[in-house]
């Protein structure tokens, strides 16, 4: 009954928060950059969700929003499709994709489906670059019409702000449903013991494509929206270098809550904003290993000191508050 | 042959299991009657335990049937038997740790309930409704073991003998009309042995059939009607508590190594 009471009162903070903050911020930049935490909080969101909960190690994430910001790009783009459909088509293309790997792929554990589904994203970014007849190559996909909904063009960053924070709580919402459901208990089954979980009436191999399907179509349609509010992408987007990023949210943010990568995705984001602000006066030359090296330790740290990330530094706090609480009563 | 099958809920033929060289299994048949009490005993790696896991689907057979209700379920995958109306707990409770005591109760139901993924996610009203009874039921079986205080706290924060009873009632969530229990006694204390006892008691008048592996032979011998006694994977004894008890082959195997 508790956590009945305080989620919506964490979701009014929230949501009020993301539509104040428009209001009382000028310019583009920061509503810019909150675009960016909401594509990628629904990413790591995803991400958390199989490697925290479900304990499915699978590093696909990118390449299914590479995928799905590839397949609605170029739908649009040759104006085979407007905008809209050309999401819809996206996160279906992603979804049977997602079915067809991981139907073999699932079957393995732990670091060989980390090392398979690594596998999966080296061939997907050489894929985007190689077929450059297609995608554009390295030279990147041009030409991505803006989108519009129901005749209203949507253009400028607030448009994408409300659009990509929209998707990033809407799947919020659908996962916090979901993991308190009979499914949700199925997923956390699976980590903690796939054979009770079995004896109980679970089809593991099932339950786990479900989940893992379920979280690359909403990695699709983060992808097009994000290929849409560039107008441009290129391969190099859904490599390495963001399943390095995927990571470091999901660790600062705690995989183990459902909040916790995105709030890893809002203070890495805005982490690395202020880095660049405040360095670039100082090491002119070396923002990149600047940033590598600053996230590393704090990566570090954060294993060491809160190994829960912030979310679960914050847990422990609100419980050490309950307490105090409730002792006073 | 159809009127035997139907006299007793579980035949299991010539079941044979083997690791690499090692007999686990070897020939074992019994038949378990509809609302009976069986008991499987026998030394350390006698091959109880292996038993209980070929019954339930999580090793598959290398020899012979297991029919239960007249159906043939050898090396059926665990959850289709979980389908099929056969529970079981384990002996040392695979519970699921990161969940609390009621959420474990909770996903006992899980074959018996239909939501979707969708429904689930979006908290479709079918979904609510029928996770409202999930609760319920799932409480329901924790006040039969007598844990519905302890509901809400996380299972990893309960003593061993309280998580045994989480398995138990995890698997009454079921709603089983076949119960397996690996060693339910083992780690519990005094009144918990006798609460499981008067509960397993309870759950036979209500028809339901129970096999119990145990080693704490005063347990065995005060509940099952009948017991089954392997020794090296093979079946040396089977009858009632006193026929078993003056067996010559099970003083040997098993009580003999006291005397």
């Amino acid at each position: 009954m508790r956590e009945k009471r305080r989620l919506p009162l964490s979701w009014i903070l929230i949501v009020g928060g993301l539509t104040l903050l428009p209001l009382v911020t000028s310019g583009t930049y920061v509503i810019g950059v909150m675009c960016f935490v909401a594509i990628y909080a629904t990413l790591a969101c995803g991400m958390g969700l199989l490697l925290g909960q479900a304990g499915v190690f699978s590093l696909a994430h990118p390449p299914f929003f590479g995928l799905g910001a590839y397949v609605a790009g170029i739908l649009a783009a040759r104006g085979i499709l407007t905008p809209w459909a050309a999401i819809i088509v996206a996160a279906l293309v992603v979804a049977v994709v997602a079915y067809l790997i991981g139907a073999p792929l699932l079957r393995l554990r732990g670091y060989y489906l980390a090392c398979a589904t690594f596998g999966l994203l080296l061939i997907v970014e050489i894929a985007l670059g190689q077929l450059s007849s297609i995608t554009g190559g390295h030279d990147g996909l041009v030409g991505i019409p803006p989108l519009v909904v129901f005749g209203y063009t949507l253009e400028g960053d607030l448009h994408y702000y409300l659009l990509s924070w929209g998707l990033c709580l809407g799947c919020l919402w659908f996962f916090y449903n979901l993991m308190n459901s009979r499914v949700g208990r199925a997923i956390k089954a699976l980590h903690d013991s796939e054979i009770a979980a079995s004896t109980v009436g679970i089809n593991v191999a099932r339950c786990k494509l479900q989940v893992f399907v379920l979280t690359a179509i909403m990695a699709g349609l983060a992808g097009s929206i994000y290929c849409f509010y560039l107008q441009f992408t290129t391969p190099t987007l859904y490599g390495f270098s963001l399943l390095v990023e995927l990571f470091t949210m999901v660790v600062i943010g705690g995989a183990t809550t459902l909040y916790g990568p995105v709030l890893g995705s809002f203070v890495t984001i805005w982490l690395r904003e202020a880095i660049h602000m405040y360095l670039k006066n100082i090491l002119p030359v070396m923002t990149a290993e600047v940033d590598a090296v600053f996230f590393g330790v704090l990566i570090v740290a954060i294993l060491i000191f809160t190994p829960g990330g912030l979310a679960g530094w914050l847990g422990g706090l609100a419980h050490f508050g309950r307490t105090l609480l409730g002792k006073r009563v | 042959m159809a009127k035997e099958s139907n006299s007793s809920l579980l035949d299991v033929k010539g079941l044979s299991k083997f690791f690499g060289g090692i007999r686990a299994l070897s020939h074992v048949s019994f038949s378990v009657e509809r609302g009976a009490i069986m008991a499987l005993i026998g030394p350390n790696g006698a091959g109880k335990s292996t038993f209980i896991n070929v019954i339930s689907g999580i090793y598959s057979p290398d020899l012979g049937e297991v029919h239960f209700k007249g159906e043939d379920i050898a090396g059926c995958p665990a959850h289709v038997v979980a389908s099929k109306g056969i529970a079981r707990t384990f002996q040392l409770e695979e519970l699921f740790s990161s969940m609390t005591v009621l959420e474990n109760a909770m996903s006992g139901c899980y074959s018996g309930t239909r939501s979707g993924m969708v429904a689930c996610g979006t908290s479709f009203p079918s979904a609510r409704l029928e996770e409202k009874r999930i609760r319920e039921e799932a409480m329901e079986s924790l006040a039969m073991v007598g844990l519905e205080e302890r509901a809400f706290e996380p299972v990893s924060k309960l003593p061993l003998g309280e998580r045994k009873l989480v398995g138990f009632a995890r698997a009454l969530c079921m709603k089983p009309t076949f119960l397996m229990l690996d060693e339910p006694a083992g780690g519990l204390a005094a009144h918990e042995v006798e609460r499981v006892v008067k509960l397993i008691n309870v759950l036979v008048e209500h028809g339901l059939t129970v096999l119990i592996v145990e080693h704490n032979m005063p347990f065995v011998m005060s509940l099952s009607a009948r017991i089954v006694v392997l020794d090296a994977g093979i079946k040396i004894a089977e009858g009632t508590p006193e026929e078993v008890r003056n067996d010559e082959q099970v003083i040997r195997a098993y009580l003999g190594q006291e005397l």
